[in-house]
């Protein structure tokens, strides 16, 4: 996991075994550090430090409660070695 | 002013006299724990979880989940809000207490001790009357299980969560701790390291339980954790009534119950979930329960909170899908000693959802009711509306009532009412009542039963009958 700033917003991005994703850093629940959460590579989630919310990283979805609304999500590109992450 | 005792007058009275012996002989008698299967050291250590874990032969995924739970519970700090949380020393608890080695579907093989206890209790009167399935769980397991062979045979599923979990892997393992996360909140931490027995119902699609089902647990030892772990499914348009109703010893020192409850209402579906709370008041009883219902489904919590030292509960209902219905209804009664800190969140997640929570609190003698609710209409739950009333009725001037509604909109168009009373018992209404022909305890006791008939008129018959006694018995001595 790798969390980067931009315009004062953190993002967290994350490697599921050989694909990322960048999703807010910031539950929907309690706006916890969901980067700091424990991050499974295997099922694509990470669990808000919180109060358990476990995020699906690739749509940004809860799959559990207490949170019951995404996070935002951001597209990324890969070109050459560089990773380019699309924030409105 | 004299009064006249009709027939029925002296028959209630004889009755009342009967139920009127203290909780220390109705409910507060303790067993021998001789013929115990098994009864961990106090204190709570990996060692401990492991060990629960052991006894239990679990799948691996369920011990990584306990101990994980456990560093989520040891990296909380206690809540400092609520009640006084400061008074539980958590070393001095018993967290896993094994009477019998079995848990059997036929009251005849329940050890002798467990069985009089539970027939005391009226436990298996009850089943024979008006019940669709009994669980009845004594110290950390449940002993005793039983299910209507018609709903068996129509797929409905009520059993303990030892036994589910082994039996029904897949259904347990897909739904837990989906609704309350083992890090949800320290106490709910604590159940997820060192759970043991509770309920697990499944309701397939379109099937209707008439009759409710009903689980009783009892805590026998002094210093006694029960950390009961329960689990409702009811499928696409199915029905279903659960009861439960609790009881102790009375002890000089403390118990702790500290319960998990999670429920998944799918499209179209009913689910009630009555509670008659009446701990010794030597019992702390922290509990989290959750439900979420999806689109057009509807849950009720029937929360009645009569005993305990402590209670903090908050019975939650997350309205996912659109249309969705939910209903909290809430009593609390907190007599010399006790504070009763309970209420409901109700959090409105879908379009055109609805909700009302009704709140009915009553202190005498120095104690403490406080409610605690929230109410929420997230963005997106347009056309959504939701009720919320908390009455408060203080009996002394020594009593307490508080209350903390929060309230959050961030629709527009949502329908939102709140109201909330404090009030005494008004001697116009003593007067009145006296008048004709009632003394002034009978007035009093009747306007208190006034003032929860909301929510007693809900309650199967059996349950309105014994919760009305429970609190004319509290009521006892609280004239002149």
């Amino acid at each position: 996991m790798r969390l980067v700033e931009h315009e004062g917003r953190k993002i967290g991005v994350f490697n599921c075994e050989g694909t990322l994703y960048a999703i807010e850093d910031r539950c929907s629940h309690d706006n916890g550090p969901l980067a700091e959460g424990e991050f499974n590579p295997a099922t694509c989630t990470v669990e808000c430090p919180r109060h358990g919310s476990l995020f699906d990283l690739s749509t940004g979805r809860p799959k559990t409660l207490p949170a019951f609304t995404p996070v935002q999500t951001f597209p990324i590109a890969i070109e050459d070695d560089t990773i380019t992450l699309e924030v409105d | 002013m004299a009064t006249m005792a009709t027939p029925e007058v002296v028959a209630e009275k004889r009755d009342l006299a009967g139920i009127n012996s203290n909780y220390e002989e109705k409910f507060g008698f303790h067993d021998s724990e001789s013929d115990y299967a098994y009864k961990a050291p106090k204190g709570l250590s990996r060692e401990i979880v492991e060990s629960i874990s052991d006894y239990k032969d679990e799948p691996a995924w369920m011990r990584e989940f306990r101990l994980k739970a456990l560093e989520h519970f040891y990296s909380r700090p206690t809540p400092s809000w609520g009640g006084n949380l400061a008074q539980i020393d958590f070393d001095n608890i018993h967290y896993f207490v094994r009477a019998s080695a079995k848990n059997s579907r036929d009251w005849s093989e329940v050890p002798e001790d467990i069985k009089n206890t539970f027939d005391r209790l009226g436990i298996p009167e009850a089943e024979r009357k008006f019940l669709s399935g009994v669980g009845a769980q004594y110290e950390s397991e449940v002993v005793y299980h039983q299910v209507n062979e018609k709903l068996e045979a129509q797929g409905v599923i009520f059993t303990d969560m030892d036994t589910a979990l082994r039996e029904h892997e897949d259904l347990v393992r897909e739904y837990w701790a989906t609704i309350i996360p083992a890090n949800d909140n320290k106490l709910a931490a604590l159940n997820s390291a060192v759970w043991s027995g509770g309920s697990f119902v499944y309701v397939p699609a379109g099937v209707k339980v008439e009759m409710p089902l009903q689980a009783y647990f009892r805590i026998n030892t002094e210093n006694m954790g029960q950390f009961e772990r329960t689990l409702i499914i009811c499928e696409e348009g199915a029905d279903v009534h659960y009861i439960e109703g609790c009881t102790a010893p009375v002890y000089s020192s403390d118990s702790l119950h500290s319960a998990v409850v999670e429920i998944v209402a799918k499209k179209s579906s009913r689910v009630r979930y009555t509670t008659v709370q009446n701990w010794s008041p030597n019992v702390f009883n922290l509990v989290t329960k959750r439900a979420v219902a999806h689109e057009k489904a509807t849950m009720e919590w029937v929360d009645c909170n009569l005993g305990s030292k402590l209670t903090m509960k908050y019975p939650s209902i997350y309205l996912m899908g659109p249309e969705a219905h939910g209903e909290i209804l809430s009593i609390a009664f907190a007599g010399a000693g006790q504070h009763q800190d309970a209420g409901g969140k109700i959090i409105h997640a879908a379009p055109r959802t609805s909700s009302s929570i009704f709140s009915k609190s009553i202190s005498k003698d120095g104690g403490r009711a406080t409610y605690r609710g929230l109410m929420e209409i997230a963005d997106g739950a347009t056309e959504s509306r939701s009720k919320v009333v908390c009455d408060a009725l203080l009996l002394d001037e020594d009593s307490r009532s508080d209350t903390y509604p929060t309230i959050r909109i961030d629709e527009n168009d949502a329908d939102v009412g709140h109201e909330a009373t404090v009030s005494k018992i008004g001697d116009e209404q003593l007067f009145y009542l006296q008048s004709r022909g009632l003394s002034e305890e009978e007035a009093s006791k009747m306007i208190v039963n006034g003032f929860i008939e909301p929510v007693t008129k809900e309650l199967p018959m059996e349950y309105a009958v014994e919760l009305n006694r429970l609190i004319e018995l509290q009521m006892e001595g609280s004239i002149g």
